[in-house]
Protein backbone atom coordinates (compact mmCIF):
# COMPACT_ATOMS: atom_id res chain seq x y z
CA UNK A 1 0.00 0.00 0.00
CA UNK A 2 1.36 3.14 -0.75
CA UNK A 3 1.72 5.78 1.78
CA UNK A 4 -1.27 8.29 0.04
CA UNK A 5 -3.29 5.24 0.23
CA UNK A 6 -2.38 4.59 3.65
CA UNK A 7 -2.89 8.18 5.29
CA UNK A 8 -6.25 7.86 3.43
CA UNK A 9 -7.44 5.24 5.01
CA UNK A 10 -10.79 5.73 6.68
CA UNK A 11 -9.57 4.37 10.22
CA UNK A 12 -6.44 6.40 10.02
CA UNK A 13 -8.43 9.51 9.15
CA UNK A 14 -11.46 9.37 11.15
CA UNK A 15 -11.37 8.85 14.56
CA UNK A 16 -14.02 6.14 15.99
CA UNK A 17 -15.41 6.86 18.98
CA UNK A 18 -15.06 4.63 22.07
CA UNK A 19 -16.33 3.93 25.39
CA UNK A 20 -14.08 3.07 28.15
CA UNK A 21 -15.83 1.84 31.78
CA UNK A 22 -13.59 2.61 34.20
CA UNK A 23 -13.24 1.22 37.62
CA UNK A 24 -13.34 3.75 40.50
CA UNK A 25 -12.56 3.96 43.99
CA UNK A 26 -11.27 5.68 46.41
CA UNK A 27 -10.58 4.68 50.26
CA UNK A 28 -13.76 5.64 52.08
CA UNK A 29 -16.24 5.56 49.10
CA UNK A 30 -18.15 2.63 47.22
CA UNK A 31 -16.39 1.29 44.27
CA UNK A 32 -18.22 2.36 40.91
CA UNK A 33 -17.55 2.16 37.01
CA UNK A 34 -17.58 5.38 35.11
CA UNK A 35 -18.39 5.52 31.46
CA UNK A 36 -15.59 7.91 28.86
CA UNK A 37 -15.97 8.56 25.63
CA UNK A 38 -12.62 8.89 23.96
CA UNK A 39 -12.05 9.26 20.04
CA UNK A 40 -9.59 6.88 19.17
CA UNK A 41 -7.12 6.60 16.19
CA UNK A 42 -6.10 3.28 14.13
CA UNK A 43 -3.33 2.28 16.78
CA UNK A 44 -4.61 4.69 19.66
CA UNK A 45 -3.61 2.01 23.41
CA UNK A 46 -5.61 2.01 26.35
CA UNK A 47 -2.94 3.73 28.21
CA UNK A 48 -3.46 6.49 25.15
CA UNK A 49 -7.29 7.06 26.07
CA UNK A 50 -6.50 6.64 29.92
CA UNK A 51 -4.42 9.21 29.15
CA UNK A 52 -6.75 11.36 27.31
CA UNK A 53 -9.63 11.10 29.72
CA UNK A 54 -7.41 12.61 32.31
CA UNK A 55 -6.04 15.63 30.24
CA UNK A 56 -9.39 16.41 28.91
CA UNK A 57 -11.95 15.28 30.79
CA UNK A 58 -11.39 14.25 34.44
CA UNK A 59 -8.32 14.76 35.95
CA UNK A 60 -8.97 12.80 38.88
CA UNK A 61 -8.44 9.54 37.33
CA UNK A 62 -5.44 7.33 38.83
CA UNK A 63 -3.51 5.10 37.48
CA UNK A 64 0.39 4.26 36.88
CA UNK A 65 2.55 4.20 33.64
CA UNK A 66 6.46 4.83 33.10
CA UNK A 67 7.71 3.75 30.22
CA UNK A 68 4.67 3.96 27.61
CA UNK A 69 6.37 1.57 25.17
CA UNK A 70 6.41 -1.86 26.59
CA UNK A 71 8.73 -2.23 29.02
CA UNK A 72 8.40 -1.70 32.48
CA UNK A 73 5.25 -3.28 33.09
CA UNK A 74 3.87 -0.88 35.33
CA UNK A 75 0.31 -0.16 33.02
CA UNK A 76 -0.87 -3.90 33.86
CA UNK A 77 -4.40 -3.50 34.48
CA UNK A 78 -7.53 -5.78 33.43
CA UNK A 79 -9.57 -4.96 30.23
CA UNK A 80 -12.21 -6.29 29.20
CA UNK A 81 -11.58 -9.70 31.51
CA UNK A 82 -7.66 -10.34 30.55
CA UNK A 83 -5.14 -8.95 31.96
CA UNK A 84 -2.82 -6.75 29.85
CA UNK A 85 -0.27 -4.39 29.36
CA UNK A 86 -2.29 -0.59 28.83
CA UNK A 87 0.24 0.88 26.46
CA UNK A 88 0.41 -2.63 24.60
CA UNK A 89 -2.87 -2.95 24.30
CA UNK A 90 -4.92 -1.18 21.00
CA UNK A 91 -8.19 -0.02 21.27
CA UNK A 92 -8.93 -1.48 17.18
CA UNK A 93 -8.32 -5.28 19.05
CA UNK A 94 -11.39 -4.69 21.55
CA UNK A 95 -13.92 -3.25 20.22
CA UNK A 96 -16.08 -0.25 20.97
CA UNK A 97 -16.92 -1.04 24.50
CA UNK A 98 -13.63 -1.50 26.79
CA UNK A 99 -13.75 -2.50 30.67
CA UNK A 100 -10.93 -1.08 32.35
CA UNK A 101 -10.44 -2.50 36.10
CA UNK A 102 -7.51 -2.67 38.27
CA UNK A 103 -5.35 -6.14 39.07
CA UNK A 104 -6.88 -8.61 41.04
CA UNK A 105 -5.35 -9.66 44.14
CA UNK A 106 -3.59 -6.45 44.87
CA UNK A 107 -4.19 -4.15 47.52
CA UNK A 108 -5.69 -1.20 46.03
CA UNK A 109 -4.73 2.21 46.40
CA UNK A 110 -7.42 3.99 44.15
CA UNK A 111 -8.58 3.99 40.89
CA UNK A 112 -6.53 1.47 39.14
CA UNK A 113 -3.55 2.06 41.11
CA UNK A 114 -2.51 -1.09 43.02
CA UNK A 115 -0.13 -1.81 45.77
CA UNK A 116 2.53 -3.99 44.66
CA UNK A 117 4.10 -4.41 48.06
CA UNK A 118 2.70 -7.92 48.30
CA UNK A 119 4.13 -8.70 44.84
CA UNK A 120 7.56 -7.95 46.91
CA UNK A 121 6.66 -10.31 49.84
CA UNK A 122 6.00 -13.03 47.69
CA UNK A 123 9.47 -12.91 45.99
CA UNK A 124 11.02 -12.40 49.71
CA UNK A 125 8.91 -15.57 50.80
CA UNK A 126 10.89 -18.18 48.59
CA UNK A 127 13.89 -16.54 48.90
CA UNK A 128 14.16 -14.85 45.40
CA UNK A 129 17.21 -13.22 45.41
CA UNK A 130 20.56 -14.44 44.88
CA UNK A 131 23.10 -16.03 47.84
CA UNK A 132 26.21 -15.77 46.28
CA UNK A 133 28.40 -19.20 47.07
CA UNK A 134 31.81 -18.37 48.43
CA UNK A 135 34.19 -18.73 45.22
CA UNK A 136 31.71 -19.19 43.11
CA UNK A 137 31.92 -17.48 39.07
CA UNK A 138 31.07 -14.30 38.14
CA UNK A 139 28.35 -13.36 35.79
CA UNK A 140 30.14 -13.28 32.92
CA UNK A 141 31.86 -16.61 33.46
CA UNK A 142 28.50 -18.69 33.67
CA UNK A 143 28.75 -19.90 30.00
CA UNK A 144 25.94 -18.96 27.90
CA UNK A 145 25.66 -22.01 26.07
CA UNK A 146 25.94 -23.96 29.47
CA UNK A 147 23.38 -26.27 30.45
CA UNK A 148 22.36 -24.38 33.60
CA UNK A 149 21.66 -21.13 31.38
CA UNK A 150 19.38 -22.96 28.52
CA UNK A 151 17.43 -24.18 31.79
CA UNK A 152 16.94 -20.76 32.87
CA UNK A 153 16.73 -18.20 29.82
CA UNK A 154 13.14 -19.26 29.40
CA UNK A 155 12.37 -18.47 32.45
CA UNK A 156 14.15 -14.67 33.35
CA UNK A 157 13.40 -11.18 31.66
CA UNK A 158 10.21 -11.27 34.43
CA UNK A 159 9.90 -7.46 34.30
CA UNK A 160 7.59 -7.89 37.91
CA UNK A 161 4.35 -6.41 36.44
CA UNK A 162 2.35 -8.33 38.44
CA UNK A 163 -0.60 -9.50 35.80
CA UNK A 164 0.72 -13.55 36.84
CA UNK A 165 -0.41 -12.73 40.27
CA UNK A 166 -3.52 -11.48 38.71
CA UNK A 167 -4.34 -14.20 37.36
CA UNK A 168 -3.76 -16.74 39.18
CA UNK A 169 -6.50 -18.67 40.41
CA UNK A 170 -4.84 -19.96 43.60
CA UNK A 171 -3.51 -16.52 44.68
CA UNK A 172 -7.12 -15.55 45.15
CA UNK A 173 -8.11 -18.42 47.47
CA UNK A 174 -4.96 -18.94 49.29
CA UNK A 175 -2.68 -15.64 50.87
CA UNK A 176 0.07 -17.52 51.07
CA UNK A 177 0.55 -19.34 48.36
CA UNK A 178 3.88 -17.49 46.61
CA UNK A 179 1.56 -17.09 43.18
CA UNK A 180 3.65 -17.52 39.55
CA UNK A 181 6.29 -15.07 39.67
CA UNK A 182 7.78 -15.45 42.58
CA UNK A 183 7.79 -19.33 41.84
CA UNK A 184 9.25 -18.51 38.70
CA UNK A 185 12.07 -16.34 39.74
CA UNK A 186 12.95 -19.33 42.51
CA UNK A 187 13.54 -21.72 39.67
CA UNK A 188 16.05 -19.68 38.13
CA UNK A 189 18.02 -19.58 41.29
CA UNK A 190 17.89 -23.34 41.84
CA UNK A 191 18.85 -24.04 38.85
CA UNK A 192 21.95 -21.29 39.33
CA UNK A 193 25.75 -22.84 40.09
CA UNK A 194 26.71 -19.54 42.01
CA UNK A 195 23.56 -19.59 44.46
CA UNK A 196 24.16 -21.11 47.89
CA UNK A 197 20.48 -20.66 49.17
CA UNK A 198 19.12 -23.61 47.57
CA UNK A 199 18.44 -25.49 50.25
CA UNK A 200 16.39 -23.07 52.30
CA UNK A 201 14.58 -22.52 49.22
CA UNK A 202 13.85 -26.12 49.17
CA UNK A 203 11.96 -25.74 52.47
CA UNK A 204 10.29 -22.62 51.39
CA UNK A 205 8.84 -24.45 48.35
CA UNK A 206 8.51 -27.75 49.17
CA UNK A 207 6.33 -26.59 51.77
CA UNK A 208 2.53 -27.25 52.36
CA UNK A 209 1.28 -23.77 50.73
CA UNK A 210 4.25 -23.07 47.93
CA UNK A 211 5.25 -25.40 44.76
CA UNK A 212 2.50 -28.37 45.49
CA UNK A 213 -0.76 -25.97 45.57
CA UNK A 214 -0.19 -24.74 42.02
CA UNK A 215 -2.89 -26.39 39.88
CA UNK A 216 -1.52 -26.04 36.50
CA UNK A 217 -4.01 -24.26 34.69
CA UNK A 218 -1.69 -21.86 32.88
CA UNK A 219 -3.51 -18.53 33.26
CA UNK A 220 0.09 -16.90 34.07
CA UNK A 221 1.92 -18.16 31.19
CA UNK A 222 -1.30 -17.12 29.39
CA UNK A 223 -1.21 -13.68 30.35
CA UNK A 224 2.38 -13.22 31.00
CA UNK A 225 3.45 -9.98 28.59
CA UNK A 226 7.28 -11.35 28.34
CA UNK A 227 5.97 -14.72 26.88
CA UNK A 228 7.23 -16.58 29.97
CA UNK A 229 5.79 -19.86 31.11
CA UNK A 230 5.53 -19.76 34.98
CA UNK A 231 3.67 -22.97 34.59
CA UNK A 232 6.37 -24.54 32.98
CA UNK A 233 8.95 -23.39 35.57
CA UNK A 234 6.74 -24.56 38.29
CA UNK A 235 6.48 -28.35 36.86
CA UNK A 236 10.31 -28.14 36.40
CA UNK A 237 10.52 -27.19 40.14
CA UNK A 238 8.27 -30.00 41.20
CA UNK A 239 10.36 -32.94 39.41
CA UNK A 240 13.24 -31.45 40.61
CA UNK A 241 11.83 -31.61 44.11
CA UNK A 242 10.54 -35.11 43.28
CA UNK A 243 14.44 -35.93 42.33
CA UNK A 244 15.49 -34.93 45.52
CA UNK A 245 12.87 -36.43 47.43
CA UNK A 246 14.14 -39.73 46.01
CA UNK A 247 17.64 -38.54 46.50
CA UNK A 248 18.58 -38.27 42.79
CA UNK A 249 19.55 -34.80 42.91
CA UNK B 1 -13.88 8.65 55.93
CA UNK B 2 -11.42 5.77 56.18
CA UNK B 3 -10.37 5.06 59.58
CA UNK B 4 -7.13 3.57 58.64
CA UNK B 5 -7.55 0.73 60.40
CA UNK B 6 -9.98 -1.19 57.72
CA UNK B 7 -8.30 -4.18 55.96
CA UNK B 8 -7.15 -3.28 52.39
CA UNK B 9 -9.54 -3.09 49.63
CA UNK B 10 -8.42 -6.69 47.47
CA UNK B 11 -10.78 -6.92 43.77
CA UNK B 12 -11.02 -10.91 43.41
CA UNK B 13 -12.85 -12.59 39.84
CA UNK B 14 -16.00 -13.41 41.89
CA UNK B 15 -17.64 -17.08 40.28
CA UNK B 16 -21.38 -15.10 40.73
CA UNK B 17 -20.17 -12.69 38.51
CA UNK B 18 -20.30 -11.99 34.69
CA UNK B 19 -16.97 -10.40 34.96
CA UNK B 20 -15.68 -13.06 37.24
CA UNK B 21 -15.90 -15.62 34.41
CA UNK B 22 -15.08 -13.26 31.63
CA UNK B 23 -12.09 -14.61 29.76
CA UNK B 24 -11.84 -17.91 31.50
CA UNK B 25 -9.02 -19.86 29.78
CA UNK B 26 -9.04 -23.35 28.40
CA UNK B 27 -6.65 -24.73 31.11
CA UNK B 28 -8.78 -23.74 33.82
CA UNK B 29 -12.00 -25.25 32.35
CA UNK B 30 -10.02 -28.03 31.96
CA UNK B 31 -9.54 -28.42 35.95
CA UNK B 32 -12.62 -27.32 36.96
CA UNK B 33 -14.27 -29.84 34.75
CA UNK B 34 -11.93 -32.74 36.14
CA UNK B 35 -13.11 -31.82 39.39
CA UNK B 36 -16.76 -31.00 39.00
CA UNK B 37 -16.59 -35.16 37.36
CA UNK B 38 -15.08 -36.09 40.51
CA UNK B 39 -17.71 -34.84 42.56
CA UNK B 40 -20.31 -36.29 40.47
CA UNK B 41 -18.35 -39.86 40.26
CA UNK B 42 -19.10 -39.75 44.00
CA UNK B 43 -22.97 -39.46 43.40
CA UNK B 44 -23.22 -41.72 40.68
CA UNK B 45 -20.96 -44.73 41.90
CA UNK B 46 -23.09 -44.61 44.96
CA UNK B 47 -26.19 -44.95 43.29
CA UNK B 48 -24.65 -47.55 40.72
CA UNK B 49 -24.20 -49.58 44.01
CA UNK B 50 -27.81 -49.24 44.98
CA UNK B 51 -28.62 -50.44 41.55
CA UNK B 52 -26.04 -51.77 38.82
CA UNK B 53 -28.55 -52.19 36.80
CA UNK B 54 -29.75 -48.87 35.61
CA UNK B 55 -29.16 -48.20 32.17
CA UNK B 56 -28.77 -44.20 32.47
CA UNK B 57 -26.39 -44.13 35.70
CA UNK B 58 -24.09 -47.03 33.64
CA UNK B 59 -24.01 -44.05 30.78
CA UNK B 60 -23.31 -41.46 33.16
CA UNK B 61 -21.29 -43.09 35.63
CA UNK B 62 -18.86 -44.46 31.72
CA UNK B 63 -19.22 -40.92 30.37
CA UNK B 64 -17.37 -39.09 34.37
CA UNK B 65 -14.96 -42.09 34.63
CA UNK B 66 -13.72 -41.70 31.03
CA UNK B 67 -13.84 -37.67 31.53
CA UNK B 68 -12.24 -37.95 34.36
CA UNK B 69 -9.55 -40.21 33.66
CA UNK B 70 -8.77 -38.63 30.63
CA UNK B 71 -7.84 -35.24 32.06
CA UNK B 72 -6.45 -36.70 34.39
CA UNK B 73 -3.90 -38.13 31.87
CA UNK B 74 -3.46 -34.67 30.46
CA UNK B 75 -2.38 -33.21 34.22
CA UNK B 76 -0.07 -36.16 34.17
CA UNK B 77 1.60 -35.29 30.49
CA UNK B 78 2.26 -31.85 31.47
CA UNK B 79 3.75 -32.54 34.94
CA UNK B 80 6.31 -35.01 33.63
CA UNK B 81 7.15 -32.31 31.23
CA UNK B 82 4.95 -32.64 27.73
CA UNK B 83 5.64 -28.90 26.75
CA UNK B 84 2.70 -26.42 27.77
CA UNK B 85 1.68 -25.34 24.36
CA UNK B 86 -0.07 -28.64 24.22
CA UNK B 87 -2.12 -27.98 26.93
CA UNK B 88 -4.92 -26.71 25.08
CA UNK B 89 -4.88 -28.99 22.29
CA UNK B 90 -4.34 -32.25 24.54
CA UNK B 91 -7.51 -30.55 26.73
CA UNK B 92 -9.84 -30.89 23.26
CA UNK B 93 -7.96 -34.55 22.30
CA UNK B 94 -9.22 -35.73 26.08
CA UNK B 95 -13.04 -34.72 25.40
CA UNK B 96 -12.73 -36.34 21.85
CA UNK B 97 -11.22 -39.60 22.62
CA UNK B 98 -13.82 -39.81 26.14
CA UNK B 99 -16.87 -38.81 23.43
CA UNK B 100 -14.84 -41.66 21.18
CA UNK B 101 -14.42 -44.16 23.91
CA UNK B 102 -18.31 -43.74 25.04
CA UNK B 103 -19.73 -43.97 21.79
CA UNK B 104 -17.52 -46.93 21.02
CA UNK B 105 -18.34 -49.17 24.59
CA UNK B 106 -22.36 -48.00 25.03
CA UNK B 107 -22.37 -49.34 21.30
CA UNK B 108 -20.47 -52.50 20.89
CA UNK B 109 -21.41 -53.27 25.11
CA UNK B 110 -22.28 -57.07 25.38
CA UNK B 111 -24.47 -57.05 28.09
Amino acid sequence: MSMTALLAAPDRVVPRTVTLRVFRWSPGERERSQTYEVAAGADSTVLDALVEIQRRQDPTLAFRYACRVGMCGSCAMVVNGRERWACRTRLVTLGDAVDVRPLYHFPLLRDLVVDMAPFVARMQAVGAALVPAPGAPGYAQVPGDGAERRGIDPAIECIGCGMCVSACTMVAHNPRFPGPAALNRAFTLQLDPRDAGRDDRWRALTSDDALWRCHGQGNCTAVCPMGLAPTTSIARLRRMATRRLFGLA
Amino acid sequence: MTTGTEPPKVLRREWASVEGWRDTKAGMWAWLVQRVAAILLLVVIALHLMNPFVRPVQAVLLALALLHALLGVRALLLDVGVPLRWSTPMFAGAIVVAVALFALVWTWRWY
